[in-house]
């Protein structure tokens, strides 16, 4: 839950990029950290492998400045995605506000994105928070590698798989681009402090 | 075959080494299956390398998943992200506890000195510092630690004597046979406690039987290295491959004892996460975290 500071008028929320393993929620976030620098109030910080895999999260603070009299700070973060970093993954989502699950449009990850939305759910239910009330955005990432002839999933069947239920917005990307990236954050921003609104009763 | 070849080279630039390797295997079976390739042994060399390749990076990711000694400033943010409760003295513990998990032995020992110093959640705090003494095989550190702790004023008789069956109860299940001193006298101070220590029991060490994997069947006994909550972690060798692979992410252990220093109960767990080990004398482990279930009923054995 956001830490509302009345005092102040401070509020700090946090985002999580979740999905399955290289599916380039570290890349979403190298992007964002050049692209948004005047919003970064720190540097990233990332735990990686030598593999260049997330072993534990990678983070990056932001400040979006006055919204209704109010300062908002947003922490970002991604979980580790391979299956076995289960419970750093539960840690890393205590306390979320909003979530932006990256999913991977290659036809070899079809499975992979179907059972990392499950983890997503089943964690988020940990915390008795619901998948389908959450602040939730949906990325199709990896779109560039349709001219390289390279199988993919059509956005229509991501659509139906992982979004049949769900219904939240959703965007077709390329992290390594940048394509996609600016509008899935600024949703997924967007929806989190109209959450965060209502639950905060906060105005101007 | 050259959009195979293609699709195996984009995957491995992906990372994505499985999806990879299987390209490269179906590549190998349609040369083998077709004589006009067959004569070209250039290729088939060039496409088995890959594979050979691909197999030592997945090997090697298998030993690259240990907690690497992180820097001050990111171990403070692991304290701070690991940190929930709105209670000041329990949000320090969980970042102790946080670093412990994460193998930042040597911080964690500082953070829960500090802790214990403040006399906040002393009794789980000084079990932590045990914990971390024998987690970085330290185990003279431990039991020196408790002479002092017995000596000075930080703990109470009670605590003290809790302290010395847990710790007793710890080197015995690790073989260690040694004496350690009596805790003597009533308790008149009062401890000098700020907060609740009530929570799950410390559990020293469970007792299981696989059902599935390659050990499905055996019984098992295992000693626990840290504790949080009702999440435990358990150091497994690496010789123990097949054990490791008996406890996939995600698999419910039924029925398993868990051993207290004051009672032995039984319970359903989850298997949560493994890791391994790359530094220190325990380099190669691995470590297994098990979250024994709340939702079930506790039987007292």
């Amino acid at each position: 839950m956001a830490n509302f500071n009345l005092k102040d008028r401070v509020i700090e929320c946090k985002i999580v990029y979740y999905g399955p393993g290289r599916g380039g929620k570290t890349t979403n976030l190298q992007y964002i950290h050049k692209a948004f620098k005047k919003q970064t109030t720190g540097e990233m910080i990332s735990i990686n492998t030598k593999g260049d895999r997330t072993l534990f999260f990678d983070f990056l603070p932001l400040g979006l400045g006055k919204i209704k009299g109010c300062e908002i700070k947003v922490q970002l973060y991604t979980v580790p995605g391979q299956v076995r970093y289960s419970s750093t993954r539960k840690m890393v989502l205590k306390g979320v506000d909003g979530v932006v699950f990256v999913a991977d449009s290659l036809e070899v990850r079809r499975k992979e994105n179907m059972l990392s939305l499950k983890d997503l759910q089943q964690n988020l239910a940990e915390q008795k928070k619901s998948i389908f009330k959450i602040p939730l955005v949906l990325q199709y990432n990896k779109r560039d590698l349709a001219k390289e002839s390279i199988p993919l999933l059509s956005v229509k069947l991501m659509e139906r798989e992982l979004n049949g239920k769900l219904k939240v917005p959703s965007f077709p990307a390329s992290a390594l681009k940048g394509t996609g990236v600016r509008a899935t954050l600024q949703e997924c921003l967007k929806l989190t402090l109209q959450h965060l609104q209502r639950e905060l009763k906060w105005a101007g | 075959m050259k959009s195979l070849v293609k699709e195996a080279e984009l995957y491995r630039t992906q990372g994505l080494l499985e999806e990879s390797k299987e390209r490269y295997l179906e590549v190998l079976q349609l040369i083998e299956k077709n004589q006009r390739f067959q004569s070209n042994k250039k290729a088939i060399n060039v496409i088995k390398d890959r594979i050979v390749g691909l197999e030592r990076d997945l090997a090697e990711i298998d030993q690259e998943t240990e907690a690497p000694e992180l820097s001050g400033k990111v171990q403070d943010l692991i304290k701070n992200l690991f940190s929930f409760s709105q209670n000041k003295d329990a949000a320090e513990m969980e970042g102790a506890v946080a670093l412990a998990r994460f193998g930042q032995y040597e911080r964690a020992l500082a953070e829960f000195n500090s802790l214990l110093d403040k006399g906040t959640l002393p009794l789980i705090a000084a079990k932590n510092v045990l914990r971390c003494h024998l987690a970085l095989s330290s185990t003279d550190a431990a039991i020196d630690q408790f002479r002092k702790w017995l000596s000075g004023e930080l703990l109470s008789k009670k605590q003290l004597r809790d302290i010395r069956s847990f710790l007793e109860y710890v080197l015995k299940r690790k073989g260690i046979q040694t004496k350690l001193p009596e805790v003597v006298g009533e308790s008149s101070q009062k401890p000098k406690e700020v907060g609740s220590e009530g929570g799950f029991l410390d559990v020293c060490s469970v007792k299981m039987r696989l059902e599935s994997g390659p050990c499905k069947g055996s019984t098992k006994e295992l000693d626990v290295t840290f504790q949080s909550g009702n999440v435990i972690s358990l150091i497994v060798s690496a010789k123990d491959k097949d054990l490791i692979d008996s406890f996939m992410p995600g698999i419910r252990l039924r029925g398993v004892h868990f051993f207290s220093s004051i009672c032995v109960f039984r319970a359903n767990g989850i298997v949560s996460e493994w890791t391994s080990i790359k530094t220190g004398p325990r380099r190669g482990d691995y470590v297994l975290s098990i979250t024994i279930d709340r939702s079930d009923k506790l039987d007292i054995l």
